[in-house]
């Protein structure tokens, strides 16, 4: 086996574990699977982008590498923007949908419509906006550096992991050790209950949506880092990422991140051992199987 | 008289608007009082007291608490001004521990305020304090019923309105919880219940309502209650009963 399989597979799985952190919130607190998530991600990537050349327009140096990255100052701060911008998107999509959907107690299936055709608006208006000709953060080029037993990476590709283990971490401690995060939970298990305890649960919601877009931007970001920033970035990456979601077990930030490693490393594994072709197979081969033999996922709990 | 501490005036409520289950409803209830609602089933008690915690939606008439209109505010909002109420089932967190279903009902307390509230829940409870770190859904009914009681009095409510507190509890547990409910009382605490248990109920409540089809048919003290000649027929909500 070639050992930088390991390196391709966390890299593509820690972009999959930061969005399906985003969906396995929504779906423990607002109760449905948003098929739109994936737009989060592509829309948190152009926003960085647009911004990223807003600045580099005006401000000299703004594009200039910093140390062995690719990108300069000025991507960092499009990133804050623009994570700050995609929460701003999530909040808006949910103020003209799904709290309409919500107040009227809509059942489930009519809300995944809903996210599903707000997919695809989203998706087509991006295309419209930007057309369909991929985007780039940096045209610079970088070589990858050895890392020892036969693995390589850049040195985006590295920060790109350690900035997941960071967010990743934030989140969990904000979720298990934060009042915030304690009303987090108690709205997952019982929204009418949590605010007879005194919660808002609206919101708790609100903070759900900026938390899960900020992190589908870091996702697209990183995805348009590494690889490139195209309109169907964020919806190729859905099944991916509903199979972390529930590889890990829905509600889990740990589970959500391991669950992208893993589907991560499986689609790294599948180009190596079966074919390049076979990669997009993994996901839905993963999610197959675990809805078979274990549908609560590693740490879910029963229902 | 003092302003009530919870009055209603033409209370309409229930879940779907053309088919409401409270019918038109004035009811006060005095600071300090310990008053029971009974009824027949499906007479709309519960669907009265969790609409006027701002569970159910209103559809007509307003309520006040201690002289303000709260018709139609969240539940979040109902607490803070006062009025802690806890539902019949699913009244606690049972994926948080005990300590951390406190920690979640004294957020609304300033931060200084929320650790002595906590501690002095667990003195009136001390069996919860005994098992603090542990996952409330592995308490056993009645001390399930004990957290709910201690998560809504954590906030010093003027008004406590309970639903059915004595609901699946063994006669020994029902007694003791009413016991609790009656300390309560004494301690100041001005008390609303639901209760099916009329008999037991009527030994520690100063006054009862009877609710019948969504609408308030007997209002009376609990001893006139006692003293019914034709209590049974009263609480089943046959007609001439309140003659």
């Amino acid at each position: 086996m070639n050992p930088q399989v390991l390196i391709d597979g966390l890299i593509s799985g820690s972009m999959i574990g930061l969005g399906a952190i985003g969906l396995t919130l929504v779906y423990s607190i607002l109760r449905f699977p948003n098929f739109a998530h994936g737009e989060l991600i592509t829309w948190g990537a152009y926003f960085a982008m647009s911004v990223a050349a807003l600045l580099g327009g005006l401000v000299a140096g703004a594009t200039a590498p910093l140390g062995p990255f690719s990108f300069g100052w000025g991507l960092i701060v499009a990133a804050v923007v623009a994570m700050g911008l995609t929460a701003v998107l999530a909040l808006a999509l949910d103020t003209v949908l799904f709290k309409l959907f919500r107040q009227r107690q809509s059942v489930m299936i009519i809300v995944v419509m809903a996210s599903f055709g707000a997919s695809m608006a989203l998706r087509s208006l991006l295309e419209f906006i930007y057309t369909a000709r991929p985007g780039y953060f940096t045209r610079e080029l970088q070589i990858a550096m050895p890392l020892g037993g036969g693995m390589r990476a850049t040195p985006d590709q590295l920060l790109a992991l350690a900035m997941t283990g960071v967010l990743v971490v934030a989140v969990h401690l904000l979720l298990t050790r934060t009042p915030t995060g304690r009303a987090m939970r108690a709205v997952s298990e019982n929204p009418g209950l949590a605010g007879l305890f005194g919660v808002d649960v609206d919101k708790v919601i609100r903070t759900v949506w900026i938390l899960g877009a900020a992190l589908a931007c870091a996702a697209g970001i990183i995805a348009g880092l590494l690889v490139q920033i195209r309109p169907y970035m964020g919806f190729d990456l859905l099944l991916p990422l509903f199979a972390a979601a529930i590889l890990g077990g829905i509600g889990s930030v740990p589970g959500a991140i391991l669950g992208g490693l893993i589907v991560g490393l499986g689609e790294a594994l599948a180009v190596q051992f079966v074919g390049a072709q076979w990669r997009a197979g993994v996901a839905f081969f993963i999610l197959i199987a675990i809805l078979l033999v274990r549908p609560t996922g590693i740490f879910g709990r029963q229902a | 008289m003092s302003v009530p501490v919870i009055a209603t005036r033409g209370y309409v409520a229930g879940y779907e608007r053309d088919l409401p289950i409270v019918k038109g409803i004035d009811f006060t209830l005095a600071k300090g009082e310990f008053v029971a609602i009974f009824g027949p089933n499906g007479a709309g008690k519960s669907t009265f007291v969790k609409a006027i915690a701002g569970v159910v939606p209103c559809f007509g008439g307003t309520v006040e608490l201690d002289g303000a209109d709260i018709t139609g505010h969240k539940p979040h909002e109902i607490l803070k001004r006062g009025m802690a109420f806890v539902p019949q089932t699913e009244n606690i967190f049972t994926t948080l521990t005990i300590r951390e279903n406190l920690q979640l009902a004294s957020q609304p307390l300033p931060r200084e305020r929320q650790t002595g509230a906590i501690e002095r829940m667990f003195e009136m409870f001390p069996d919860l304090a005994r098992q603090s770190g542990r996952l409330a859904g592995a308490l056993s009914g009645g001390q399930r019923q004990m957290l709910a009681a201690a998560r809504a009095l954590l906030l010093e409510p003027s008004v406590l309105v309970l639903d059915e507190p004595s609901a699946g509890l063994s006669p020994k547990l029902v007694s003791d919880v009413f016991a609790t409910l009656k300390e309560i009382s004494q301690s100041g605490v001005t008390i609303l219940l639901v209760e099916q248990n009329v008999r037991a109920a009527l030994r520690i409540v100063e006054r009862g309502v009877v609710l019948v089809d969504g609408q308030l048919r007997y209002d009376a003290s609990a001893q006139e209650l006692i003293d019914h000649p034709n209590l049974g027929a009263l609480f089943l909500g046959a007609e001439g009963a309140h003659a």
